[in-house]
């Protein structure tokens, strides 16, 4: 099964521009932070995203994704390749 | 708690004409009942509409023949990170009932409606999933 750090609908886009859903929403909220790398998404559909923002609001902490090119096996191959 | 979830109609765009029915509605896929009622639960824990209650899921328009809002350009672009596409066209969601706002930065739609009872007819008529060609990565090798 995909690893998904954070639940979130990537059709979903706010005023912002960009995919939205709630922290508690997160596998581990610790590791939503501006500027990590994370896989969004559901079981089904995920892509590999950037965590932009992280914005209060009285209904639950709202976090912006931006949507990254290429998949999680590229990003992989990527790592292999170049070494850690 | 309607007073603590923000208004969407706010976030309508008036200034332009509804798309014709003829025009293809794009979400990217893969759906089940449980995944669009979560997603519809999540609108709902944002957002009223008339401060009302409101269900609805994301989708784009292809509003425009070229650029990025063309059929062609949500799936090179928003839709990139989506092997697998739903492809109804407006006006089949609204014989199937739906009404479809335009919502925040074109060509974004809100599909509205006001229960969790009609998930299973918002799925019946998304329709069939088709390719998206361009996408990142083939149906069964995301993410």
């Amino acid at each position: 099964m995909t690893h998904i750090d954070i639940a979130a609908d990537l059709n979903s886009e706010d005023e912002t521009g960009l995919v939205w859903t709630y922290l508690d929403e997160a596998r581990e909220p610790a590791v939503i932070r501006p500027r990590e790398i994370v896989v969004a998404g559901t079981e089904l559909t995920s892509a590999v995203c950037e965590v932009v923002d992280l914005v209060e609001q009285p209904t639950g902490t709202i976090v912006h994704l931006r949507v990254l090119p290429g998949t999680l096996a590229q990003y992989r191959k990527l790592v292999e390749r170049v070494g850690r | 708690m309607s007073d603590e979830r923000r208004e969407l109609r706010a976030f309508v765009r008036t200034e332009e004409p509804p798309p014709s029915g003829a025009r293809v509605v794009l979400r990217g896929g893969r759906d089940t009942q449980a995944l669009l009622g979560t997603h519809a639960r999540r609108l709902n824990r944002t957002f009223v509409l008339d401060g009302q209650e409101l269900y609805g899921i994301s989708v784009f328009v292809a509003l425009d023949d070229v650029g990025p809002a063309s059929q062609r350009g949500l799936l090179t672009g928003k839709l990139l990170s989506s092997p697998l596409v739903y492809t109804p066209t407006v006006g089949e969601l609204v014989d199937a009932g739906f009404d479809l706002l335009p919502t925040f930065d074109r060509p974004h739609f809100t599909v509205v409606f006001a229960s969790l009872a009609d998930v299973p007819r918002l799925l019946a008529a998304l329709g069939p999933l088709r390719p998206n060609r361009y996408a990142w990565a083939a149906p069964m090798e995301q993410p």
